[in-house]
């Protein structure tokens, strides 16, 4: 045995002081599994899918459709514009100008998210900059309503997923070697050729893995449409908080939260497979 | 002509729709936190933009609520700043001082128990932050137990393991089996070995980690907004409470602080891992 | 036979303050095999970018057949390039990348089908249209980068160091093919290598580049026994550079000894002279004439080299391998062959 090679037991040792502090999120899902199937509301006692029978509502229905259509807009735009701000990112050459934008980028992910939606509040509500700009341009009489409503919960959607997708990106096009690009140049192609032929081939995995992602972090958002929302957007966070709050629906909850997860991790799973079959298919 | 994914010149309608659409994201990702900046600075009570006039009386607001006494609320700003960084620094100290072991473990482990660990460490970063939220409440009130702090702490500490590991991993990237048996080769025992030379060359990273754990958790809302109690409550929760009915100024002047933290600890991160891997 | 294809005209190019090209004139006719050849940072990459149309030249034009291409996108040039990378698109079977140049050019899929076959014999590996580019071996992604830039006929054919990351042995083999494909093509090409053996191997005109100044450009021969600068002499077959001094008769000494060579009447200043290892002859004796003292000899088989110290000069000779050969130790007379000296103005 060689000293620096860790045997099973060293490497255990290692890991379980991790393990212990991952712990109770192991455990806090097992206890949502094991609180959905109880038959009692307000707390476990017997096995039953009667929360989950209860689930199928209306309300809840527009629910879940409401978030999947906001989560996917949102990731699209996000997609759309995270592309090109990891092109702009990794072509910057001076390290200010890139340190600048990683930090306008990236400060939407980790700042408290309450002060987000203060600007969020500042810029579309009725006196809001917007609507000031655009009645000064002339162009509306009456502000817009952008604020509670599915817009203002889209645009703060947006804002907190973008450095999601646009850091992992930004590692997956510092792969793409330059020489690609212009071999596919040098072939005849101009740059919406390359980015359709060469670019977006090359980077499809990262892409559809952060896409998944920002769905995944879209679909189980919470603060923004609470806080953007005003009770009127009705994502799944939303109403499984509610379901609690006033409602004490304890079981009700988990099993719309057992739901949620199960969607979030379906995403995630199907794509990670749609990557894998693709990039077998010409042998990556 | 340069042939990049951003051409410098020329590039056309391809350069023109790239550089457009980057703008937006700028835009949609600034534009919130330049408002806040900026109301703050106002001299009127209302929330109409642009502002009237600039001042910096919110500023004082803010000094005064720090200064002196109140005992108008429950629990006073003070307090839940004081609460909010006493439990970043748990949360820093111990998720870190698993993580360092781990990442250790999984670098020089096996490939393929590393890919699968990863990925565990990983779900609480996918896991929705409600069903978190709701499921540690559920867990503390059936225990029933006076857990102070850590009802909050351990919550949170889940939520930064994904960041710290990562960057306590990519830290491990560059540091050979060989630097490691140099030092055993002179008489160092395995784990002095660690201590001595692998930790030190880890540094970089662990700081990186330590100050991710401290963003997160000074900025966490979701799951606290389950979890705080009347006597235990963080600066996030405090301003929630503050402004549920209407926006305070005050509270955007307080922002500006939270965001000027925010900003100083990102390009401190940045600095530190720079040009070696990702920030996540 | 003049067919001038490619004309370079004083083309320099800075970045920033680093001038990497200095007012470069060149001609390349029709279907020869150019080398630009150099150490490394000579601005030779940079030459081939600047044809290829990845870098604009801060003055300077490029004309191909007359016209003006200076300002032409690459994807427009139709030149095939072969990358040091290779830059085999991944994402691609063999087959597809052969063929994407064909498909940006709107040829139909019978056409591409078919010019895809006929380049993958012409590379000899019919079979592998349809593998992964990944699952092939060094060789042959070379082959197949190869196939892909000539599939497209290209008017010129650039290739950047495309050899450098083979082993010697495979290197050898595909230099020979190289030269082979270039000729069945009749393509013009232009190559950047620093490796000497194979710029002498491949080019019918090697041009010499030393920190962004075209040294000297002609054949490989020329450029062997009659080196234009200093430079060239050393970094071609690494000459003797020895000081010479210009005897009353007008005829040219080197470390005293009488060359025999007549030196033109203008000749003013200090002298500086080129001799090859093989063009110097060593004779032991003991005499008067002994100049020299042999301080290492190796024998290599067939040629023997000498390393001689002569007037605190260290003067490498290369020789065929005799019994009699002088070992080390021995004083030895020098002489130089007349014919394969070259002066150069201090």
């Amino acid at each position: 045995m060689s000293s620096t090679t860790l045997t099973q037991k060293q490497a255990l040792a290692f890991a379980t002081p991790a393990f212990i502090a991952l712990l109770p999120f192991l455990g806090a899902c097992l206890y949502i599994l094991r609180f959905s199937l109880s038959a009692e509301k307000g707390s476990i006692d017997g096995v039953s899918l009667q929360a989950y029978r209860d689930l199928m509502t209306p309300f809840f229905g527009r629910s879940v459709w409401l978030t999947l259509k906001l989560a996917f807009v949102a990731s699209a735009v996000v997609m759309l514009l995270a592309v090109p701000l990891a092109f702009l990112l990794t072509s910057l050459r001076s390290a200010a100008a890139r340190r600048l934008l990683t930090v306008t980028i990236l400060l939407p992910m980790i700042l408290n998210l309450l002060v987000q939606a203060y600007g969020w509040i500042l810029l579309l509500g009725p006196s809001g900059a917007l609507n000031t700009l655009l009645k000064t341009l002339g162009l509306i009489d009456r502000p817009l309503f952008l604020l509670f409503n599915e817009t203002g919960v889209l645009l703060g959607l947006i804002q907190t997923s973008l450095p999601l997708a646009v850091f992992p990106i930004v590692g997956a096009v510092r792969a793409v070697s330059p020489e690609h690009l212009e071999a596919a140049s040098s072939l005849g192609a101009g740059h919406w050729r390359i980015l359709r032929d060469v670019t977006l081939p090359l980077l499809r995995p990262p892409l559809v893995g952060a896409a998944s992602i920002v769905f995944a972090f879209n679909a189980s958002a919470f603060a923004i449409p609470l806080l953007l929302g005003g009770r009127r957007v009705q994502m799944m966070g939303v109403a499984i908080r509610d379901m609690i709050s006033p409602l004490f629906n304890w079981s009700g909850a988990a099993a719309a939260g057992t739901v949620l997860i199960l969607l979030t991790v379906l995403v995630l799973v199907v794509s990670a497979w749609l990557v894998r079959i693709t990039t077998q298919k010409t042998g990556g | 002509m340069r042939i990049a994914l951003l051409p410098t010149e020329a590039g056309g309608s391809y350069r023109l729709t790239i550089l457009l659409l980057a703008s937006l994201g700028v835009l949609v990702s600034a534009l919130p936190v330049l408002v806040v900046t900026i109301m703050s600075f106002s001299a009127s009570d209302t929330s109409g933009f642009p502002p009237e006039g600039y001042s910096l009386r919110w500023y004082g607001d803010v000094a005064r609520m720090f200064l002196e006494e109140d005992t108008s609320s429950a629990q006073s700003v003070v307090d839940s700043t004081l609460t909010s960084l006493l439990i970043a620094v748990i949360v820093m100290g111990i998720s870190t001082a698993v993580c360092v072991p781990l990442a250790y473990a999984l670098a020089r482990g096996q490939r393929r128990v590393r890919a699968g660990m990863e990925l565990l460490f990983t779900l609480p970063l996918v896991f929705p932050l409600v069903m978190l939220g709701i499921a540690f409440l559920l867990i503390a009130e059936s225990l029933a137990l006076d857990l102070g702090l850590w009802r909050i702490a351990i919550p949170h500490v889940v939520l930064v393991l994904p960041f710290v590991l990562r960057n306590c991993l990519s830290a491990m990237n560059g540091i050979s089996v060989e630097i490691e048996e140099a030092a055993i080769s002179l008489g160092a025992s395995p784990l002095r070995a660690i201590w001595d030379v692998v930790v030190p060359l880890m540094r970089a990273g662990i700081l990186a980690g330590l100050i991710f754990a401290l963003i997160i958790s000074f900025n966490e809302f979701t799951i606290t907004f389950f979890m705080y109690t009347i006597d235990v409550s963080t600066l996030p929760i405090w301003m929630y409470s503050r402004t549920v009915s209407s926006l305070d100024p005050s509270t955007l002047a307080l922002s500006v602080f939270i965001i000027a933290a925010d900003v100083l600890l990102i390009v401190l991160v940045d600095r530190l891992i720079a040009g070696k891997g990702n920030l996540f | 036979m003049s067919d001038p294809h490619l004309h370079i005209e004083s083309l320099s190019k800075s970045f920033g303050t680093v001038e990497a090209l200095k007012d470069v004139n060149l001609t390349v006719q029709r279907g020869a095999f150019v080398c630009l050849l150099g150490p490394s940072g000579c601005g030779k990459t940079t030459l081939l970018r600047i044809i290829a149309g990845f870098e604009q030249p801060s003055s300077g034009r490029l004309l191909l057949d007359g016209s003006d291409i200076t300002g032409l996108a690459p994807h427009r040039r139709g030149f095939g390039m072969v990358f040091q990378s290779l830059a085999l698109f991944p994402h691609m079977s063999v087959a597809e990348n052969i063929a994407y140049g064909l498909r940006l050019r709107k040829a139909s899929r019978q056409e591409q089908k078919d010019r895809v076959e006929e380049l993958l014999n012409v590379i000899e590996l019919p079979h592998i249209a349809d593998r992964p580019v990944s699952a092939l071996s060094g060789g042959q992604r070379q082959r197949v980068a190869i196939a892909r830039a000539l599939a497209i006929r290209p008017k010129l054919f650039l290739l950047d160091e495309p050899l450098s990351a083979l082993d010697a042995k495979l290197r050898d083999n595909m230099q020979i093919e190289l030269r082979r494909l270039q000729q069945s093509f009749g393509v013009t090409t232009v190559l950047v290598t620093h490796d000497q053996t194979e710029a002498m191997m491949l080019a019918d005109e090697l041009v010499v580049l030393s920190h962004g100044v075209v040294q000297q450009s002609a054949s490989p021969t020329e450029v062997y026994r009659h080196p234009a600068t200093p430079f060239v002499a050393d970094f071609i077959g690494s000459a003797n550079l020895l000081p010479a001094t210009v005897s009353p008769n007008r005829t040219l000494a080197l470390l005293g000894i009488d060359t025999g060579v007549t030196v033109p009447s203008v000749t003013v200043g200090a002298l500086r002279a080129a001799v090859r290892s093989e063009a110097i002859s060593l004779a032991r004796s003991t005499d008067e004439g002994a100049t020299a003292t042999v301080t290492f000899a190796r024998d290599l088989g067939p040629v023997t080299e000498w390393l001689v110290q002569a007037q605190g000069h260290e003067i490498r000779v290369r020789g065929a391998s005799h019994a009699a050969a002088p070992q080390t130790g021995d004083r030895v007379a020098l002489q130089f062959d007349p014919d394969r000296i070259s002066i150069f103005a201090e």
